[in-house]
């Protein structure tokens, strides 16, 4: 675990230049360019609002727009660094069979350019909290905690998933099915305090809706988060980490054989 | 990357020791990744249909390296040489960390730059300029040391034209000179090169050659992976040649380059006995249906004597189709009579593929031979017409200059009238071992014991 730290250090300005270059490869040729950033979460949103707030007519929830996007915004960066990482490897091509490369920066970069993506869509966030007029708190102070347990969280399943992707290509079709589904496990279009009783375990088996209340209670509610949380999401991001770099360098030297 | 640094070689030097290595068979195909459905095909399969199914440990190994060793001191360069599929980029690969031996020690000292493939790591979309920035983190610079280089990368790549395009608008010279600029200009301490090096022109070539040995001088190792036999003398120091995965030798460039042309001269030689075999198949068969309706264009005649075979030998007598230019040809003809024949001539010539007629002569310019052969064969053995006799033709040493060549062999009367004409049917090839050009490879000698006389004029 230690030497992939250690190699991501001393490749950071390498894992840095290629988040840079795949920001600006997404959007190159496009001509809107960056604003596809705010754009691609807005429509999202849009369409959401529209069925739960207008059809469904979802109305308990204040200024359930602005719920909505704290959620959503770092379930996007969730679900598409992940999907991302798992094919990452197996399509790096001749970065990894042909060219002296260290293949965990791979995954990193995708976790870290949805990460980007995911702090430049956040000025939509802020602007639709003025025009709603919701005060940011204090708390909001807690982000860059959440953030972090979110990418050692991240970068342990994309280790994991991407090394596995090498040898079973149907695990980043089985992922994006699977992240279809998980989307309405979390409590992203509907308050966790909506789901009944019985049903609780889904939210407090899943560390990624545990993660995702915290979001909101820093952001919209203007509340402190839940310590005990924060503690057991840091220890599973921490083990989940270890994991993924066992996992990792137990496969890693067949990766160039195996594409 | 899987290399075991032990700190007690100097910097840039390699140590390969029993190194083994082998891949799953079809590992390099796009088919090497199972899928669920063949996982859980094979499963069910294995289970209750068929138990026959392969096995996860049936899966055949195929041996790439087997137990090579050997030892690159800093400062040298080495050549790997070898056929295809010997294994010589399978030890650049783990020279440079992207394979894993399976059993073995690879120790490498240093930085390692490697430039295995044209583009590899290059970004199509992305500009020349940025491709350099990315590429020099990649091979270990910072940021800012890329930065300093820049400028000498692009001016030593002569792309600054181009530098702001794609470089998937880059021909694969642009994208070798851009690789081998980042390269070299990365100043690793060990730099593996696999034959990209030939797509480059001649005026890039000569600026790599000046880089290599300027690289060399700063004691920086070098090993290369080539098929042109010529550049190893030049570039290397030593050469390693590989064989099927194993090490048949290592020596000299010089050495190295002479044991593995004459190995492939036997190889072809092999092969082309073979083929040798079918074209006489083919000729009698031709023959036979023809019976005097011969095939026009490389055979014509009215038949009344036949050319039965026509073999190339050399000095030792061994049949070969593969000639070094100082050997000897002997052109073996055997042949038969059909009718009573009393003006017989035979003619040989030699044609290089492109049709040049290198030269041709007949058994008439020369009045003992045309007499003998009047005298001897004709008129005294002639009541047995089916026997098959022999004329053996010998040039002492062949002299021609790396090639395919035809020869003709022809039986005719004085008047010219041909009785069997075979014409660029028997093929031979020639090699050289050096790399003098022209038509003809004769014998020269070099005359330099006068060099510090001072004779005066």
């Amino acid at each position: 675990m230690f030497r992939i730290l250690k190699e991501l250090w001393k490749f950071r300005s390498l894992v840095s230049a290629l988040v840079i270059r795949h920001l600006r490869a997404r959007y190159r040729g496009s001509v809107l360019g960056f604003l596809w950033s705010f754009l691609n979460p807005l429509c999202l949103i849009l369409v959401y609002a529209l069925v739960f707030k207008y059809y469904i007519r979802f109305q308990e929830v204040e200024n359930y727009t602005v719920f909505m996007l704290s959620g959503l915004l770092p379930w996007i960066w969730f679900s598409s660094g992940i999907l991302d990482a798992t094919s990452s490897i197996s399509s790096g091509g001749s970065l990894i069979t042909k060219a002296i490369f260290p293949p965990h920066v791979l995954p990193t970069v995708a976790v870290l350019t949805n990460m980007a993506n995911f702090l430049l869509s956040l000025p939509l966030l802020v602007s639709l909290m003025i025009f709603y007029n919701i005060h940011l708190s204090i708390y909001i102070l807690y982000i860059p905690v959440l953030l972090l347990i979110q990418i050692f969280f991240m970068l342990g399943l994309s280790f994991i998933f991407s090394s596995l992707n090498v040898y079973v290509r149907d695990i980043q079709h089985i992922m994006s099915n699977i992240f279809s589904l998980l989307f309405f496990l979390c409590p992203i279009v509907y308050p966790a305090d909506k789901v009944p009783a019985q049903f609780s375990f889904t939210l407090s088996l899943n560390p990624i809706s545990r993660l995702i209340i915290n979001y909101q209670k820093v952001i919209i509610n203007g509340v402190s988060p839940d310590f005990k949380d924060l503690l057991i999401l840091a220890s599973i991001s921490f083990v989940t980490f270890g994991i993924g770099c066992l996992v990792f360098n137990k496969f890693r030297d067949q990766f160039a054989e195996s594409i | 990357m899987p290399k075991i640094s032990t700190g007690k070689n100097p910097s840039g030097s390699i140590e390969l020791k029993n190194v083994t290595k082998t891949f799953k068979i079809g590992s390099s195909g796009p088919k090497t990744y199972s899928t669920l459905k063949s996982t859980l095909i094979g499963l069910i399969k294995k289970g209750t249909v068929a138990p026959k199914v392969v096995s996860k440990e049936n899966i055949r190994q195929k041996l790439i390296l087997n137990d090579i060793s050997f030892k690159v001191e800093p400062g040298t360069s080495y050549a790997l040489v070898g056929r295809n599929g010997s294994g010589k980029s399978t030890i650049l690969k783990l020279i440079s960390g992207i394979y894993a031996p399976d059993s073995g020690q690879i120790t490498v000292e240093g930085s390692v730059s490697a430039l295995i493939e044209l583009g590899a790591g290059f970004h199509p979309d992305f500009s020349g300029r940025e491709n350099i920035m990315l590429g020099g983190i990649m091979f270990g610079l910072t940021k800012k040391q890329v930065e300093d280089r820049f400028d000498q990368i692009v001016e030593y790549s002569e792309l600054e034209d181009v530098i702001d395009q794609p470089v998937r608008t880059y021909s694969s010279g642009m994208y070798m000179r851009l690789g081998f600029s980042l390269a070299i200009h990365t100043d690793p301490d060990i730099l593996l090169v696999d034959e990209v090096l030939a797509v480059g022109d001649a005026h890039f070539i000569k600026k790599c050659h000046d880089s290599i040995s300027e690289f060399r001088r700063r004691g920086k190792t070098l090993i290369f992976v080539t098929h042109d036999l010529s550049s190893v003398s030049r570039w290397c120091d030593k050469a390693v040649w590989l064989d099927k995965g194993h090490i048949r030798s290592i020596g000299t460039p010089k050495e190295i380059a002479d044991a593995y042309l004459s190995d492939i001269a036997d190889q072809e030689n092999l092969t082309n006995k073979e083929n040798i075999a079918k074209q006489e198949l083919t000729r009698d068969q031709r023959s036979i249906i023809g019976n005097g309706n011969l095939d026009k264009k490389h055979r014509w005649g009215d038949n009344k004597i036949e050319i039965t075979k026509v073999q190339l030998l050399d000095q030792t007598k061994e049949e070969k189709a593969v000639f070094f230019d100082n050997e000897s040809l002997i052109i073996k003809v055997s042949f038969k009579f059909h009718t009573e024949v009393s003006d017989l001539v035979f003619g040989i010539g030699i044609i290089r593929a492109d049709g040049l007629e290198i030269f041709g002569t007949n058994s008439s310019f020369i009045p003992e031979i045309d007499s003998a052969i009047s005298n001897n064969i004709v008129s005294k053995n002639i009541e047995d017409l089916n026997k098959v006799r022999l004329i053996e033709i010998k040039i002492p040493r062949i002299s021609l200059s790396e090639g395919s060549y035809f020869v003709d062999v022809a039986a005719h009367a004085h008047s010219g009238l041909p009785y069997d004409y075979h014409h660029q049917i028997y093929k031979f090839q020639v090699r050289t071992k050096d790399r003098s050009v022209g038509i003809i490879s004769p014998n020269i000698e070099w005359n330099i014991s006068n060099l510090n006389s001072g004779e005066q004029n």
